[in-house]
This record gives C-alpha cells, sequence and structure tokens, in this order.
C-alpha cells in the first residue's frame, strides 16, 4: 500500500467518523429520551364545580381526549364537587365507566365528592381521600315549578307549566333514586358496609368514615392517587397532564346569575336561561328555597 | 458526476422514499387493526329498567258520601291562620256536604284578637250552632279560654276533628353579593292546645320508612290498630310526612304506621297516627284529605269514615243556635263507634259554664 493510498483511507475513516458522530449527536436525544424518558402520561381531570350540562360536557371530552391519546396511559379524576344535574351526573358515570375499560381510572378526592359528584367518583377503580374531604349524599331532589296554568299564558294540557303532578315527580325521583343508590351497590360491592337503605339517608361522611364505610379505598392525597394510577397502568416513569375543568362565569361566581329575587335558584342554576321547569338533581346542599320539592332520602 | 451516476442516486432514493412510506402505512394499518383503544357501552346494571321504575300506589275510587241520617252543621276552623283551607280538605268537604249537611268555614268573630274575651265569645256562639269542629294545622295557637270551649263542646258531645301536620316555620330570605336577610312568618302549628286537654299530643317531627312507603320515605303507610270506627274498612292508607300521635290509655288508636321512624330521634316502632278520645279525633296528617291524596290506596274509606265520625255525634248541653237547621239533642240516632254516652265529672264542671254562657248568649 502506497503512502496515498493510505492517506486516502484514513481521510474516508475520518469523514465516516464525522459522519457517524454527527448522525449520532442528532439521534441520541431521541434514544435517551427512549431509554430513560416516561414510559407514558397519567392525565389528572378535574371536577371543580356544581354539575351542569356544559361543566359535564367539558370532562366526558377531556374523558374522551385520554381515551384515544396514546400517551395517556391512566387517569386520576381530582374532584371537588357538590354535585349537580342528575343526568349530566349519569352521563359522567357512564363516561368514567367507559374510559375504565381501557386505563386505570382513580379518583382524588380533594374536597367533596357529593351526591352527582360522588357518582362520578364511584365507577373509578380506586377512590383516594382525605380526613377532611367528604364523599356520600347519595340521594336525588326534584324542584317542581308552581303547579297549574300560570296566568296570562294559555297552554295545551294541564300539565305543560309544571310537567307533572307531584304524585309523577315523586315516581321519578324515586326511580333516580334507585338507580343511583343501586349503582353505588353495584359499583362499591365488596366494600361497602351500608345497605341499600341506609345508603338512601343520603348522608355526607368525613374521608376517613367514608373509608370505613366503605364508601372511599384509602386515605392519601392526589400525589398517592396518581402514582396508585401509574403503578395501575405499569408506568414506572411517568408524566402528568392536567385537564383543567372551566371556571364558572365570574357572573356566576358574584352571585349576580341569580333571580330576580336575589336568590341563586335551581333554575338560575341549571336552568335554561330564567325557564322554571322540573329540576331533578343530585346535588348536596341547597341552591335556594324552590317553591316546592320532592326528596328522596332524608337528608339529601 | 456523470449522468448514470446521478440517474443511479435518484432510483435509490426514491425506492428508499417509496420503501418507507409503504412501510410507514403498513404500520399504521397494523396499529389499526390490533385496535387496542376500542370501548363498547359500559354495563350499569342499576339502569335496567325492570327493577328501575317503581310501581305506582293504587290511586282510584271515590270518597263515600257521609252518613245522610239528619243534617249536621260541620265548622272548619280557618281563624287562627289555618295552614289548610278548604281547597286542601275538599274531599272531606264534599263527601259533608253529598251527605246533606253544612259545612262552614269559621274565620272569628270579627274582633282582631282571637284571645281577646270577645273572640272566645265568638267561638263559643259558633260552637253552639255546630254538630262538629275541625281544627287543621293552627297557626295561631288557642288560647286557654279558647281550649276550654272546643273542650266543653267534646264534652257536651260535639264531634272535635283535630289534624296536624308538622310544624312548619316559614322563612324568607333574600341574599345579594353574599349579605342576606331574612325574615320568619308564621307557619303552620298544631292543635296541641285543645288536644291536651284530651290526652293527645301531637309529635313535632315525621314519620318516615326508608323501604316499605309509596314511592317516598315520607309518604308511610299506615294500617288499622284498633276497633275504632275511623279504621272500619280500612287495609291500607297512606300519610305524606305524618306526625306520631301520642295518647294514654283513655283514648285508642285507630291507624298506626308499623315499622317507622321519627325524624327527630330516629327511633323505629309503630307510631299511632290516628287516635280517638270519646268524641276528640286526632289525626297526624292531613295529606290523606287533600284532592292529591285522598284516593290514594284506601285513604277514600278513611276519608268517609271521618266523615261519618264528624255527622254522627249526639250533642247535648247546648240551646242550639240560631244558625238554622242545627238538629237537638235526641232527635237522632248515635252512629258509629265510641260515641260518649256522658261526660266525666271534670268534664261537667266545665261543660257547665259554657252551658251557662251559651244559654245567655241564646235566651
Amino acid at each position: 500500500m502506497s503512502d496515498a493510498d493510505g492517506s486516502r483511507v484514513g481521510r474516508v475513516v475520518l469523514v465516516g467518523a464525522v459522519i457517524g458522530l454527527l448522525v449520532g449527536a442528532a439521534v441520541a436525544p431521541t434514544v435517551w429520551d427512549r431509554a430513560s424518558g416516561p414510559d407514558g402520561s397519567v392525565a389528572v381531570v378535574e371536577l371543580h364545580s356544581t354539575i351542569t350540562s356544559d361543566t359535564a360536557s367539558t370532562v366526558i371530552d377531556n374523558l374522551r381526549e385520554a381515551r384515544q391519546n396514546d400517551s395517556i396511559e391512566a387517569v386520576v379524576l381530582d374532584i371537588d364537587s357538590p354535585g349537580g344535574a342528575a343526568a349530566a351526573s349519569e352521563q359522567l358515570y357512564l363516561a368514567v365507566k367507559r374510559t375504565k375499560q381501557v386505563m386505570p381510572v382513580v379518583t382524588s378526592v380533594t374536597g367533596m365528592a357529593a351526591s352527582g359528584g360522588y357518582y362520578t367518583a364511584v365507577a373509578s377503580d380506586e377512590i383516594y381521600v382525605t380526613p377532611a374531604s367528604s364523599v356520600g349524599s347519595v340521594g336525588v331532589r326534584a324542584t317542581i315549578p308552581t303547579a297549574g296554568v300560570p296566568a296570562g299564558e294559555i297552554v295545551t294540557g294541564p300539565d305543560k307549566g309544571s310537567t307533572a303532578t307531584r304524585t309523577e315527580v315523586r315516581q321519578r325521583v324515586e326511580a333516580l333514586r334507585r338507580a343511583f343508590v343501586g349503582s353505588v351497590v353495584a359499583e362499591r360491592n365488596d366494600s361497602l358496609a351500608l345497605s341499600a337503605s341506609e345508603l338512601s339517608y343520603a348522608k355526607l361522611y368525613s374521608g376517613a368514615r367514608g373509608v370505613e364505610l366503605g364508601l372511599a379505598d384509602s386515605v392519601g392525597g392526589i400525589d398517592t392517587a396518581i402514582r396508585a394510577a401509574a403503578s395501575d397502568a405499569g408506568l414506572s416513569e411517568y408524566r402528568v397532564v392536567r385537564m383543567e375543568s372551566p371556571t364558572p362565569s365570574v357572573l356566576s361566581q358574584l352571585g349576580l346569575s341569580a333571580d330576580a329575587d336575589g336568590t341563586a335558584s335551581a333554575s338560575a342554576t341549571f336552568g335554561n336561561q330564567g325557564v322554571e321547569t322540573v329540576h331533578y338533581l343530585m346535588l348536596h346542599g341547597s341552591v335556594a328555597a324552590p317553591k316546592t320539592e320532592v326528596v328522596a332520602n332524608a337528608s339529601a | 458526476m456523470r449522468a448514470p451516476e446521478l440517474r443511479r442516486g435518484l432510483g435509490a432514493f426514491v425506492a428508499v422514499l417509496l420503501a418507507a412510506v409503504v412501510v410507514t402505512a403498513g404500520a399504521g394499518v397494523a396499529s389499526d387493526a390490533l385496535g387496542g383503544r376500542d370501548t363498547t357501552q359500559p354495563d350499569a346494571p342499576a339502569y335496567d329498567t325492570s327493577d328501575l321504575l317503581p310501581t305506582p300506589v293504587d290511586d282510584g275510587g271515590a270518597v263515600p258520601v257521609a252518613d245522610a241520617g239528619t243534617q249536621k252543621t260541620v265548622i272548619v276552623d280557618a281563624a287562627h291562620g289555618n295552614a289548610v283551607g278548604r281547597a286542601d280538605m275538599q274531599p272531606l268537604v264534599n263527601a259533608l256536604v253529598e251527605g246533606g249537611h253544612e259545612v262552614r268555614f269559621y274565620t272569628g268573630g270579627g274582633s282582631s284578637s282571637l284571645i281577646s274575651a270577645s273572640g272566645t265569645s265568638a267561638l263559643n256562639e259558633t260552637l253552639d250552632d255546630a254538630d262538629a269542629f275541625v281544627v287543621a294545622d293552627p297557626a295561631a295557637a288557642y288560647s286557654s279560654s279558647e281550649a276550654d270551649a272546643v273542650s266543653a263542646f267534646a264534652d257536651d258531645g260535639g264531634r272535635v276533628l283535630l289534624l296536624g301536620d308538622t310544624p312548619t316555620t316559614a322563612t324568607s330570605t333574600s341574599s345579594l353579593l353574599g349579605l342576606s336577610t331574612s325574615a320568619t312568618t308564621a307557619g303552620s302549628g298544631q292543635p296541641n292546645a285543645v288536644a291536651a286537654r284530651h290526652g293527645l299530643s301531637f309529635n313535632a317531627d315525621y314519620l318516615y320508612d326508608m323501604t316499605e312507603n309509596a314511592n317516598n320515605f315520607q309518604y308511610v303507610y299506615g294500617s288499622p290498630s284498633g276497633e275504632s270506627g275511623l279504621a272500619a274498612g280500612v287495609d291500607r292508607t297512606v300519610f305524606d310526612a305524618a306526625v306520631a300521635v301520642t295518647h294514654g290509655d283513655a283514648a285508642t288508636a285507630a291507624i298506626s304506621a308499623e315499622n317507622v321512624s321519627r325524624e327527630s330521634t330516629r327511633t323505629t316502632g309503630t307510631y299511632a297516627v290516628a287516635v280517638r278520645s270519646g268524641n276528640v279525633a286526632a289525626i297526624g296528617d292531613t295529606w290523606f284529605l287533600s284532592p292529591d291524596g285522598a284516593t290514594v290506596a284506601d285513604n277514600e274509606v278513611l276519608v268517609g269514615n271521618v266523615a261519618d265520625f264528624l255527622v254522627s255525634g249526639t250533642k247535648t248541653g247546648s240551646m242550639g243556635g240560631s244558625g238554622g237547621p242545627t238538629v237537638r239533642p235526641g232527635a237522632l240516632t248515635t252512629r258509629g263507634t265510641g260515641a260518649l254516652g256522658g261526660s266525666s265529672g271534670a268534664s261537667d264542671a266545665s261543660g257547665a259554664s259554657n252551658a251557662t254562657n251559651t244559654t245567655n248568649a241564646s235566651a
């Protein structure tokens, strides 16, 4: 081999080495990520408000996004809600059940999971509470507008104004109670220490008592819940993505979306812009003194 | 660089590009085929409709017409801020009117103060005209003299029906920007002042049943518990937020709710809701008299029995009133059960003073 040949080979090797170094440097971050980066994401889905069809839609959309996004491997529900509209609460329950089919869903009760809020939580794999957080209030109520035909109106039937007789509303509230209580019994079957009729008292329990009664699983903060969800999904390294619930409008926070009589009534909170109808609510606490009310349980 | 080499290089590039696209597309299709995240309609066992919808409680029939033996005058108290008015007891009023009896609503003697002497006097005059007196949910308590008057009326053979619901205090609250003001106004009360004269007392809290109820925990079932005429023909009644009526041995329970709980103490047991003590009947519910409740289960039978109770008394000790066709003592047959043949000594004393009063008034 001549000197000329030797130096040519040396140049080729050098060029190859430089190219290899450059390519390697370009690929290295990806390989590093693959080797040491998170295995997937845990989505923290917030429910931090009363449940109306709008707030429920956001949470349901977030859960659907979690199911469809391949990088998300587990969901933690961050619940602080006194409940709200019955129909929206049932939608949330079904959305959580559907999400549970494809990934672990763990709930962290960061304040209160009452009534419809607990309905949302109950389908998850595990429920984490703190001693001061609250769970329960498994009950239904209906607010009824004034019966009869309002003055100055012509309607086509006796129930057009109030939508149903009191007896019919009572039966419907009972049907909703059966669905709610039955769902809680079915979902918490193994651990629940309360009978269906005891549950129907609709008491709100402290987190610690909730664990004792089987309404929740463990005491722990939201980071414990996130780690549990990641562990259930088989993630040792994970990223946390927070999906926030919508903030209520400034007006409603100031109480200015109330009725003309100054109270935040069911219509103002759950109704359709001032139209007063029967509202079926899975709600803890009172929105106002409604004209008449049918309650399915002793303390709902 | 020569042209053939360029062509060869370009060809290699295109081939590699195509291969990359095809492999990616294939991987994508394969990935879709694997699916992985497909979900199905979740199973919600409690939503099974066969278990979900409650069975409606039988709501049919008609309230039987009250016994039409002799025309009687039934006076309903409306002078004490009573929460229950004519519309709320329409089925009872209809049963009485269809039986040929007269129903009047006593609105007071024109005096603004019910506890004044003139108020009591007006009540006495009204009771003179009456064969039966109904007091339902008085917001204003009966004064001692008024209670004496009603008690004496019962001791003289007049029938007294006392109805009481859970006492309420109506509160109106207004709130703006977190500042709230509330005003308390009178709600409804219970006729305890009168009931106490006859050894009866209405409890203040409602009864509930979490398992065996008429589709709501506050709608409890009642069943006959005595031989009293109030329960004749009754198999099962429904009360709404009924209160228990406590009584001594002198009174008998007609209809009781079994295995129900009291709201205040949460103690479960059998509680009397309809009680009869001689000429006085006390019932811890008014909903069963309303158009909404009067035909639920056997409530229509109970309403009919109540109507019969009101018109089957034998009133003595009164000279009769100026109100027209008031029946004189002895001119009618006693119907129903448990009508008092006479009065106790103690009652006679109070009855005598009132009799004097009414005699003078009528003379």
